[in-house]
């Protein structure tokens, strides 16, 4: 079984024990369309290997707001470019109140400075509320232009919604990337 | 004295007054009475633009402001609904506007739309309503674009699978959808093909027959690595086509008269030092004056993922000996970084630049000098046309 095979498997697995069926039904749902993506999956550790560390290593000195999930430079937002969920009534994994989650999305990798370690996130929308217009961030590490969808963030990733507004953005970690 | 008194008190110091005041106006002629009426559009200007306003914080509410570089005067507006893609017609008469309404305004059912302006009037002149495909993105020139003759247009559709609409615009309907495997955008390529930018660093061509059907279709050779050096989707207007920049600043022409694409050899806007240091940013990331043969860059210092910052510099490249002549500075001047740059096609051109504070500069593109700000053109102009 190759490594991402291994990633699904392992976080869908974990899902479906944490989360109601129809809950789960969802979650499948999303692998299931990630796992369509899988040629095109941002997983570049190739790209990364001149900035991975060893897991426990010290990393380097953290920006100022890199622990703030309200901060732009937050460590998971590495590739937003859109409005923080964390400042509208969500978290940083969360959607606020009455909007709807994206069910499709794409996925990146970001350093977290406080283990060095990086992590798979996967960055989503929440939809059918208008723009929230609060902490505007515009990260771009990483990030791919429009043919290579998996890994682009200018495209309305609430498309997919029948409610499809854009409202905010988040960063929700799905692992972290191995070696 | 009571609050009545005090009104009526009030009301008699006010009409002494206003007599007084006015004794002399009485000896001159009145003013004549007023026509109510809605203007049309002047005739068409050399240093006409029309400012994409992608309204980045309330984001259903973007619109089109037809801006006269000369005057400085507002001269009308479009509305562009949510995330729209704005495109002239080849005669110029007609602006298309593709962009999503919801019911309820900022929630409720989602219709996709493209809406024809007339540009003499900028009355609605027509609309398709599409599949709710629409890509909902940022404005480039491929979202929505005409076929040479104005008889076709063609709308990106991402949802996310890719593929586009052909749509016959003097009967105002979507003709077919056409698969594109993957390719993203609607590049219109010849009299009747369409290209669009693979994420294997080629195009794929679609060429259509004269109902707007495909016939064939075919893949270029690779002329970039999405990997090592992506280019953006943003391509520029040339005298034969397209002008695609990469992150790190090499330049691929193509040629789109023809059936097929003509790619020339890549040249690169930085030199050695340069190199990794400086980089072309922002959303709209190069202008050429075809005339002149001059391409306009705005230019920063960043590392990898500073491909939306803006520039700090405008770079500006003859366009015959791939030399740069000039560097003109942005924030030096005491402006925010230019996300967004547009030409005039006259021989006394003018640029347009649109910083991130939302203020649009007006220079003088043969000299550089800044001739104008103005800070009333919308939150966020990313996207300039110039007719």
């Amino acid at each position: 079984m190759n490594p991402i095979d291994r990633f699904f498997e392992k976080s869908s697995r974990s899902l479906a024990q944490r989360t109601a069926r129809r809950g789960f039904l969802g979650v499948l749902g999303q692998v299931l369309t990630g796992s369509l993506l899988i040629p095109l999956l941002p997983i570049d550790r190739m790209s990364r290997a001149d900035a991975a560390t060893v897991p426990g290593d010290k990393a380097a000195s953290p920006k100022a707001g890199s622990n703030d999930p309200q901060n732009c430079e937050y460590w998971k937002y590495c590739a937003i470019d859109g409005f923080l969920c964390s400042c509208c009534g969500g978290s940083s994994h969360s959607c606020p109140p009455g909007t709807s989650a994206s069910p499709i999305t794409w996925i990146g990798t970001c350093q977290n400075p406080g283990d060095g370690r990086d992590y798979i996130v996967s960055y989503n929308d929440c939809c059918g509320k208008t723009s929230c217009g609060n902490c505007e961030c515009n990260r771009n590490e990483r990030e791919k232009p429009l043919y290579r969808l998996s890994r682009n963030n200018d495209v309305n990733w609430c498309m997919a919604n029948s409610d499809s507004n854009y409202h905010c953005s988040v960063s929700v970690i799905l692992g972290v990337q191995q070696k | 004295m009571g609050i009545r008194q005090l009104r009526a008190a009030l009301l008699v110091l006010s009409v002494s007054t206003m007599g007084s005041a006015t004794i002399g106006a009485f000896a001159a002629e009145p003013l004549a009475s007023e026509e109510f009426t809605v203007d049309s559009m002047p005739p068409k200007g050399p240093h006409w633009v029309y400012v994409i306003d992608e309204a980045f914080y309330n984001e259903i509410d973007s619109r089109v402001r037809v801006f006269d570089g000369d005057s400085y005067r507002h001269l009308g507006q479009i509305d562009a609904g949510f995330n729209p893609g704005v495109i002239l017609s080849p005669d110029g008469k007609t602006t298309g506007v593709t962009t999503t309404y919801f019911s309820r305004g900022g929630h409720g059912a989602r219709t996709d739309i493209v809406e024809f302006t007339d540009n003499a009037s900028l009355a609605i002149a027509g609309e398709i309503v599409l599949p709710p495909k629409r890509a909902m993105m940022e404005p480039t020139y491929f979202n929505l674009s005409y076929a040479p003759s104005g008889r076709f247009a063609y709308v990106a559709y991402i949802t996310p699978a890719m593929s586009f609409g052909v749509l016959d615009v003097a009967n105002k309907k979507v003709v077919t959808e056409v698969d594109t495997a993957g390719c993203a955008l609607v590049i219109p390529t010849g009299p009747s093909s369409v290209s669009s930018l693979c994420d294997s660093g080629r195009l794929l061509t679609v060429a259509l027959d004269g109902t707007g059907h495909e016939t064939s279709r075919a893949l270029s050779e690779p002329f970039f690595d999405p990997d090592a050096d992506p280019i953006f989707v943003q391509g520029i207007p040339s005298a034969t086509g397209y002008t695609f920049i990469s992150f790190a600043g090499q330049v691929h022409d193509v040629g789109f008269s023809g059936d097929k694409p003509v790619i020339a050899a890549p040249w690169s806007l930085v030199n050695a030092a340069e190199r990794g240091v400086w980089r072309p940013g922002g959303q709209q990331i190069g202008a050429i004056n075809r005339r002149l043969a001059r391409l306009y860059v705005p230019m920063h210092k960043g590392d990898e993922g500073a491909h939306k910052e803006g520039g700090t510099e405008i770079w500006v490249f003859d366009l015959d000996t791939h030399k740069r002549i000039a560097r003109w500075p942005v924030t030096a001047q005491h402006l925010k970084p230019a996300i967004a740059v547009q030409v005039t096609q006259d021989d006394k051109p003018l640029l347009f630049t649109g910083g991130v504070d939302g203020t649009v500069a007006v220079w003088d593109a043969v000299t550089g000098h800044v001739r104008h700000t103005e800070k009333t053109l919308g939150q966020s102009p990313w996207f300039f046309l110039t007719p």
